[in-house]
């Protein structure tokens, strides 16, 4: 996955975060520290070389960005306009928050009455006032500085970003929902957001990410987000990134999950948008009897490029790890997804299944897949599976047998092959989601 | 006499470039019920995937009508719109697609687009009821975990809400217990009448038993070697199919 637009760097400081950037930047004295590592390390870490393992498919220049561009919008525009069904599901009292985030700059929130029972949603920028403790404790520890070169550029200059909490013993019935805008073209957006779920407590929660401003006319816009989430013992988190940017968009999104013992979590990525995407999600389950399902679904069409990483780090015994990765491509799409399966040396009785599914509707489409394994002990029940192929002639054939016509017949089976994972998601966001497949199916 | 239900003449067809079936031909007339028997390998199940239109299913040469109408030029779902039908001799499973789904696409492609599917439920409903299907059947995904049985009861159900003109059943008997096998075939018997004609291609005899032909075909290499009525059944049900390899080799010596 070449990307042939990104310019050769001729000088590294073009692509040096600035000092003068951190400046512009207000928080406490810990975290503008955390900024100034993060900047050092981005400044002084090579870009990955291209035959290393999760950058053997996409190109690491094309997330680099000169350091105009690199700062960040300095104020947000055109970020409102496709809010109103969430804002009805809210209104409704179908939601049990609302947080619209314009390009990290401008964070709006509303809460229902799951706040009266600890809910708590704030931008990181107040909740480092009201919950700096808690914050301090976790942010940073998951994505941060040491994660990786692109990792450190979000942890320095991102600029305001979501703080949501569950306390103990409390279950948030109705999800919460982020709406996550960036800013159009030549713009660049760093969200960020950490969720710390308490001994007991359940949250369902979808991440969307979408563009605020469709006129990408004058060059890409750029998005590299951090996701931390941690469960704490027998805590409960189902977790739906739903990534629908713009083809002008690039993005580099990194989630990850620490869950403690007897914690589960469920992850549902639904990756739609973006020209070319690198997004990674990773669980840590660190506790015993802890379980982790990633579910995902991705559609690609036109000329969308994809490069998906899945990690889950068995570093406790008993711990249980489940992953059914669907892709869809059409067009010119291209997609590689890379699943790690980690299993220390000290966690045994642990079990891991990953999965994932191709399914090429045309010639001129590709899809790559690469299991991992890394299992450091015998006592582990582990499988991987993949395939890669077209729509099964015999299932066109079987439902036209039956009248229906080649292109309805396509469409089921496709709809068909997501079904599955889309039982697992909230309900209102269920009928959205096969509408944005459809729609992907029906476009020429 | 007016003309047939359905005619086909001197089909011949390819599968990856093997000839496997070599000029057959036949004509079924409204109300009437015809059986296509031979040993396995004889050609039958290829015959009636091509007439269905199967794209690996190559007819090369030959004619096929129905009511009139030429279907060799016309894709599968239109020869299903033209009122052909072929129940599968093994369903496929299609995850993710429910019973009820597929049923009323199949249903709304047959009826056109923009056709008022209010009945749908009822019909569907009483249609389950009469082949003894559960109720539970309309939410599972279509042959996904089914078993034999299930799944050609299920073939059964959409022949009878789809109510071709000509219902080619393709072993539909194989995999089917005593109790299965009559409830199949009373279905097939309800769905029949003066108007519609039955095509059973099949391997034994039991299911003729319940569903009574008028003529019977033998399909040997590719070729109709005899014809004749129920009583052809029966004597192959009691000589085997040796008989007919005796018969066909003695000719070739004449």
């Amino acid at each position: 996955m070449n990307n042939s637009a990104t310019q050769i760097p001729t000088d590294n400081s073009t692509y040096h975060i600035p000092e003068a950037a951190l400046d512009l930047i207000s928080g406490p004295q810990w975290l503008h520290k955390m900024r100034q590592t993060a900047r050092k390390v981005f400044n002084d870490t090579p870009l990955p070389q291209r035959g290393l393992a999760l950058w053997r498919y996409t190109n690491p220049e094309s997330f680099l960005v000169d350091h105009n561009q690199m700062v960040g919008a300095q104020s947000c525009e055109g970020c409102n306009k496709t809010t109103e069904e969430v804002r009805q599901q809210f209104n409704d009292g179908n939601l049990a928050g609302l947080a619209i985030d314009c390009c990290g700059r401008d964070i709006e929130i509303q809460t229902g009455p799951d706040a009266e029972q600890g809910l708590v949603i704030l931008p990181l920028s107040v909740a480092m006032d009201t919950h700096e403790k808690l914050i301090q404790k976790h942010f940073g520890q998951l994505v941060g500085s040491d994660t990786g070169k692109f990792e450190a550029l979000n942890t320095a200059l991102w600029h305001d970003g979501i703080f949501v909490y569950v306390p103990d013993n409390t279950t948030i019935e109705n999800p919460v929902h982020l709406l996550r805008y960036g800013d159009g073209a030549k713009t660049t957006y760093y969200p960020r957001l950490l969720i710390v779920l308490d001994n007991n407590a359940q949250l369902t929660l979808i991440d969307e990410y979408s563009d605020g401003s469709v006129e990408h006319d004058n060059g890409y816009a750029y998005v590299n987000g951090a996701v931390e989430i941690f469960g704490a013992k027998d805590s409960r988190c189902n977790y739906i990134p739903l990534q629908q940017h713009t083809s002008s968009t690039r993005i580099y999104l990194n989630h990850r999950t620490r869950i403690e013992q007897g914690a589960s979590t469920f992850t549902i990525p639904l990756v739609f948008g973006s020209g070319l995407s690198k997004e990674n999600f990773g669980v840590y389950l660190d506790g015993s009897g802890a379980e982790s399902n990633i579910y995902g679904v991705l559609f690609g069409s036109g000329h969308q490029q994809f490069d998906n990483h899945t990690l889950h780090h068995h570093r406790a015994s008993k711990t249980l790890s489940n992953i059914d990765f669907k892709v869809v491509l059409r067009d010119r799409a291209v997609s590689a997804y890379t699943g790690l399966i980690r299993i220390d040396q000290n966690a045994v009785a642990c079990e891991a299944y990953q999965g994932n599914r191709n399914l090429l509707l045309n010639e001129g489409t590709r899809a790559e897949t690469i299991p991992e394994l890394e299992i450091l002990n015998e006592d582990v029940q582990c499988s991987h599976g993949a395939t890669v192929g077209p729509v099964d002639p015999e299932m066109v054939f079987f439902l036209t047998a039956r009248g229906i016509n080649r292109e309805e017949a396509i469409r089921m089976i496709v709809s068909g092959f997501i079904e599955g994972t889309l039982s697992h998601i909230p309900n209102n966001l269920q009928e959205r989601i096969s509408n944005i497949v459809q729609q992907r199916l029906e476009v020429n | 006499m007016s003309e047939p239900l359905f005619e086909f003449k001197n089909i011949h067809v390819e599968v990856e470039g093997k000839k496997v079936v070599h000029g057959v031909s036949l004509k079924i007339n409204k109300g009437e019920v015809h059986a296509i028997m031979g040993p396995n390998g004889s050609g039958k199940s290829s015959l009636s995937n091509a007439l269905m239109g199967h794209p690996a299913y190559k007819i090369t040469q030959g004619e096929a009508f129905l009511d009139g109408r030429n279907l060799i030029n016309m894709s599968a779902d239109e020869r299903s719109r033209a009122g052909l039908f072929l129940a599968f001799q093994y369903p496929l499973a299609i995850p993710g697609v429910t019973v009820a789904n597929f049923m009323r696409a199949a249903l709304q492609s047959h009826r056109g687009k923009d056709a008022d599917m209010t009945d749908f439920r009822k019909l569907f409903t009483a249609q389950m009821k009469e082949l003894h299907v559960d109720r539970s059947f309309a939410t599972r995904y279509l042959n996904d975990g089914f078993s034999g049985g299930e799944k050609k009861r299920i073939e059964i159900l959409q022949m009878s809400m789809l109510k071709p003109r000509i219902a080619l059943l393709d072993e539909t008997d194989s995999g089917l217990d005593i109790d299965a096998l009559k409830q199949v075939a009373e279905g097939i018997n309800r769905y029949h009448n003066d108007e519609n004609g039955v095509l059973m291609v099949t391997h034994y005899q039991r299911l003729l038993n319940y569903v009574k032909p008028q003529y019977v075909h033998v399909m040997y290499k590719g070729q109709f070697v005899t014809s004749g009525g129920p009583e052809l059944a029966l004597k192959l049900e009691d000589r085997g199919y040796e008989w007919i390899e005796k018969k066909v080799g003695q000719e070739a010596e004449v």
